[in-house]
């Protein structure tokens, strides 16, 4: 070779992970007297639809018999609301996925573009966490366990940016998702500890300064680019914030509810795709049962997934693959086996919720969890009929334990403005919703 | 049709052309209830179209965009870090992935958001990064270049370090507002108690989170007409496309003696930094997006139960997924013909590739296991990207090969010509989850390309996958699949015929032109960080006849590009609104 080749510099680096400062400040912190437990609200979103035959329960109502698919949920039945018959009509047209699945939360239609002008809505968890996002050290909690898709997806015309992220803090701005599991719990950790009030200090320090170089420089450039610029002071802003948060005296200071315990720390790189995920819905758990955030939300693969479900028996091919099953007998029980798979997923985030005391109840009786995808049966991309599935109680507002079947095609908007008044956020409209829900919450 | 349209509303009209292009091959034109045209008259118009479009717009030359603010992309960010302070850290592994836009390359600055998340690990970052130089002998002795005593006081010597990295990390001159106001972080630091050592630290943690450092700002101007872009701007430019980090002294150097944009002495940079070992990231990220072979890591990596060899063997996947970059710098380095990406001489081999293609290639016997340039055998069927595992694999299904898929990637990725979606409600050709012999895949496709529906695109598309039948998913030879043997015969419409992978690649050759088109547009998207216009067109069209002139070499390919117009110029930006609008963000 013209010059010699090291695999090493190559491939990776020293392996260097920021590590965990202050672990004295955490251990000294108490938890706080005993408070109304705050609502905490959490999605877990399935890619590529499901198998419909398999999955909706046949009768409504209270003590309904759970459908194949639901089955890992049998123990879970009274803390479950199965909601039937939504849709999303914004992503009715567009292509059969970037469309629907990007738009899941924010029921907006999204623009068709490679890039240069992206533009979705707000995103209901988004919506929710802003409402909160001074009373915790993190706002919301973005998850995933595949990097975002790379690139543009010609033969449709879209960045698969958009197929990547569920979580949209402004139309313009998908909200980055963190896939390594040791670093989300360094981070929670990080966030629960605080700043100590030195650090914090010379933190502000810095943030005063470059602020003012941005200032500086908005007023340099063309205005295209301000809003980069505005998008660099909005969330330095943010950081400013709850530095001075950590650092304030005032009793309104932040306690974590639990501690994080240091031995929970998970690996960085997890054995295969069924641990990964496992871990990620660990890391809810850990920052809902702390209190380190109340929002969270976690993608199961990014649109199009076609992870592959080799690892489950009787399955032969990747996720997207299968849902395209072209009412291949075969085919679709592999569909339904892989959607089962990640119904045992979300029954084991609702389980270990369930098992974290919070005062007389557990950390599941105070959430809502949203189980969900952007398309009923995948191989016709159909935004009709959306399988959802709630988990928990929020606090007592959601009146738990029936399957209610709405009208066809009343909003998923609908859904999203009733969890929010259940969160504690209550909006006077979202997206194109209509009214919230009957029979739904407790008033 | 073309009787339709008067060709100077194509220049006043552009944009509103190229929707109607866009949308006609999508099949959103005619709406739906409309006499639809036939597949081979929406190619045809569009192509026609696209052709009048391009024709129209160059009749003006090619034009520059404006200067833009794009946020380093996370293994820039990393790089520069790494340049800056000296430090050999994985910073990157610890930021969350950029997602990508434009040509298809995570460095598109339209798509470079900043997240909360970000900004958090941002701080954390510049903590953790000077606090380790802060350690490091090495480091330390690079960014302490004064220290106080012998006449200096501590804020003389706090200044000169100041003077020293601030232009460094800001990739330009800064002024003596600039300093003055790191300086008071300083003695802000100081009366806080710090030593000295650690204020001046503090005050460099501040630039890592600054956005002139974090953003490359190129400085608008309002000129009517485009100018030369500034020199330390183009020297960005420059090391972000060939290094993916920042420019180092000599080419600080080089701009601050206003001597870029000479085209002698691009000429001899480019040379230089493609010699450079910061030049094998860029090999690295171009070609692993270019390629898609990123998802050998994720979706696409061929499954561990049927191929338990790769799944196990750390080394081999690491040697398949580096042929293609270390054979595209070999390419550059040596300034080959860019027609060797289609069919080569050469390879980059090592031990493990050898068992993997049957035969030995001839590596060195004292580094067997280390990537080499080696000379491939007559008739090896390894020459050129389409030879490659990574290629062959990322082309594939995980678990089987498919002529559609494998002639999808070589009519996009190579070729430029991505095929239009399927019309709407026709189901997939191919059954992706069975495991299919290759004889009763060829039954399956040529049962529904007898459907026009489908024929006009998958008879396009399918005869280039069936000539590389005789790779598995892994990229071995094959000559029999399940006892029949491999049928490796095209026929693409208009009659032009081939067997196999090496018939294959002489009817690619015949179109190197279009392969070097769709490389000159993607290498420029790179270059550029942004998705290319209608006006780019126009050079990319200079390029590739400069690439021509000069026999296909790799190296005019790179001098094109950074002499292009696009690359080396700036429009004027529209001005900054007076409203400030910011105020709206707190």
């Amino acid at each position: 070779m013209s010059h010699p080749l090291s695999r090493r510099t190559v491939l990776r680096g020293a392996g260097v992970t920021l590590g965990l400062p202050w672990l004295e400040a955490m251990a000294a912190r108490t938890p706080p007297a005993s408070a109304k437990p705050p609502v905490r609200l959490a999605v877990l979103y399935m890619p590529n639809g499901v198998n419909t035959a398999m999955w909706t329960p046949p009768e409504a109502g209270r003590g309904f018999a759970l459908s194949p698919a639901l089955e890992p949920l049998a123990d879970l039945r009274d803390d479950l609301t199965v909601v039937s018959n939504l849709w999303n009509e914004a992503t009715k047209g567009g292509d059969g996925h970037y469309v629907k699945e990007s738009a899941i939360l924010t029921c907006a239609t999204i623009k068709k573009t490679p890039g240069a002008d992206i533009a979705n809505g707000v995103s209901m968890d988004q919506v929710a966490a802003k409402a909160v996002a001074r009373r915790t050290p993190l706002p919301s909690l973005e998850l995933g366990v595949t990097p975002v898709a790379i690139g543009v997806d010609l033969v449709v015309g879209y960045t698969r940016i958009y197929g990547s992220h569920i979580a949209w803090s402004s139309p313009t701005t998908p909200l980055a998702r963190e896939i390594n599991p040791r670093l989300v719990w360094e981070r929670l950790f990080r966030a629960a500890a605080g700043t100590p009030a030195h650090s914090a200090r010379l933190d502000g320090l810095l943030l005063d300064r470059v602020l003012a170089d941005a200032r500086r420089l908005r007023g340099q450039v063309g205005a295209a680019d301000q809003v980069r610029l505005d998008e660099y002071l909005s969330v330095m802003r943010s950081l400013e914030e709850r530095v001075e948060r950590s650092n304030s005296a005032s009793q309104t200071r932040w306690r974590p509810r639990a501690p994080l315990d240091p031995k929970q720390a998970p690996v960085p790189h997890p054995a295969g795709h069924a641990e990964h995920v496992r871990l990620m819905l660990d890391m809810i758990a850990a920052a809902f049962q702390s209190d380190t955030t109340r929002v969270a939300t976690f993608m199961f693969g990014n649109a199009v997934s076609n992870v592959s479900f080799r690892f489950l028996e009787g399955v032969t091919a990747g996720h997207h693959d299968v849902s395209h099953h072209q009412k291949d007998p075969a085919k679709l029980r592999e569909y339904f086996l892989i959607n089962r798979w990640h119904v045992e997923q979300f029954a084991y985030l609702l389980r270990r919720l369930r098992n974290l005391r919070e005062g007389e109840s557990n950390i599941l009786d105070n959430s809502m969890v949203l189980f969900a995808s952007a398309l009923s049966d995948g191989d016709r991309h159909d935004p009709h009929k959306l399988p959802l599935v709630l988990g928990g109680r929020a606090g007592g507002r959601l009146d738990a334990g029936q399957h209610l079947v709405f009208p066809e095609d009343t909003p998923a908007a609908n859904l999203y403005l009733s969890m929010l008044d259940a969160f504690g956020a209550p909006v006077e409209r979202f997206a194109d919703s209509s009214g919230k829900l009957p029979g739904l919450l407790r008033s | 049709m073309e009787a339709v349209a008067a060709e100077t509303s194509l220049r006043s009209q552009a944009q509103t052309w190229t929707s109607l292009i866009r949308r006609v091959r999508n099949h959103e034109m005619p709406p739906r209830g409309a006499l639809a045209p036939s597949l081979d008259e929406v190619e045809r118009f569009s192509q026609w179209a696209e052709q009048a479009l391009r024709r129209e717009i160059c009749a003006l030359g090619p034009a520059p965009g404006p200067a833009v603010v794009r946020r380093l992309n996370r293994d820039e960010y990393a790089a520069t870090l790494r340049d800056l302070l000296d430090i050999h850290l994985d910073i990157a592994s610890a930021l969350p992935a950029d997602g990508a836009g434009g040509e298809g390359f995570d460095n598109a600055a339209e798509t470079l958001f900043l997240s909360p998340l970000l900004a958090e690990k941002y701080l954390e970052v510049a903590k953790f990064a000077i606090d380790y130089a802060a350690k490091e002998h090495k480091s330390r002795l690079k960014v302490l270049i004064a220290s106080p005593g012998n006449g200096l006081t501590e804020g003389q010597a706090a200044r000169a370090v100041l003077e020293d990295f601030l232009p460094k990390a800001f990739r330009r001159p800064v002024t003596a507002d600039e300093v003055a106001s790191y300086l008071g972080l300083f003695h802000a630091a100081r009366r806080l108690g710090q030593p000295y050592d650690g204020a001046v630290f503090f005050a460099l943690r501040g630039a890592l989170i600054s956005p002139s450092f974090l953003f490359r700002v190129e400085a608008p101007h309002s000129s009517p007409e485009p100018r030369p872009l500034d020199s330390y701007a183009l020297a960005s430019r420059l090391s972000y496309f060939l290094w993916g980090s920042m420019p180092d002294e000599l080419l600080f150097d080089v701009a601050a003696a206003g001597k870029l944009h000479d085209p002698q002495v691009l000429g001899v940079l480019t040379r230089r930094m493609l010699r450079h070992d910061r030049a094998l990231g860029f090999a690295q990220r171009f070609v692993e997006q270019w390629l898609g072979t990123r998802a050998l890591l994720t979706d696409k990596a061929p499954d561990a139960k049927l191929f338990p060899q790769y799944a196990a063997d750390e080394e081999l996947r690491s040697d398949i997924r580096l042929q293609p970059v270390l054979f595209f710098q070999e390419v550059f380095v040596r300034d080959l013909p860019l027609t060797d990406f289609l069919d080569s001489p050469h390879t980059v081999g090592t031990s493990n590739l050898s068992k993997l293609f049957g035969f030995e290639l001839a590596v060195r016997k004292d580094r067997r296991k280390q990537p080499q340039w080696v000379e491939l055998p007559e008739g090896s069927h390894r020459g050129g990207l389409l030879g490659m595992p990574a290629v062959l694999a990322v082309s594939s299904y995980p678990y089987r090969t498919s002529p559609v898929l494998r002639g999808a990637f070589i009519l996009e990725a190579l070729l430029g010509e991505p095929p239009p979606p399927p019309p709407p409600g026709v189901p997939p050709l191919d059954q992706p989850g069975q495991i299919l012999a290759a004889a009763s895949v060829r039954e399956r496709l040529e049962r529904h390309r007898a459907d026009p529906a489908c024929g006009s695109c998958h008879s396009r598309i399918d005869p280039l996958g069936f000539a590389l039948e005789n790779y598995d998913v892994l990229g071995r030879w094959r000559d029999e699949e399940g006892g029949k043997p491999i049928d490796h015969a095209g026929e693409l419409p208009g009659g032009v015929r081939f067997r196999g992978p090496a018939e294959l690649k002489k009817v690619l050759l015949e179109r190197k032109d279009a392969f070097v088109r769709n490389l000159t547009a993607k290498m420029l998207g790179y270059a550029l960080g942004r998705g290319l216009t209608l006006t780019d067109a126009c050079a990319v069209e200079q390029i590739v006849e400069h690439v021509r002139a000069h026999d296909y070499r790799a190296q005019a390919l790179i001098d094109g590009i950074v002499g292009s117009i696009p690359f080396r110029m700036q429009a004027p930006s529209q001005a900054a609104s007076i409203s400030r609008k910011e105020s709206s963000v707190r």
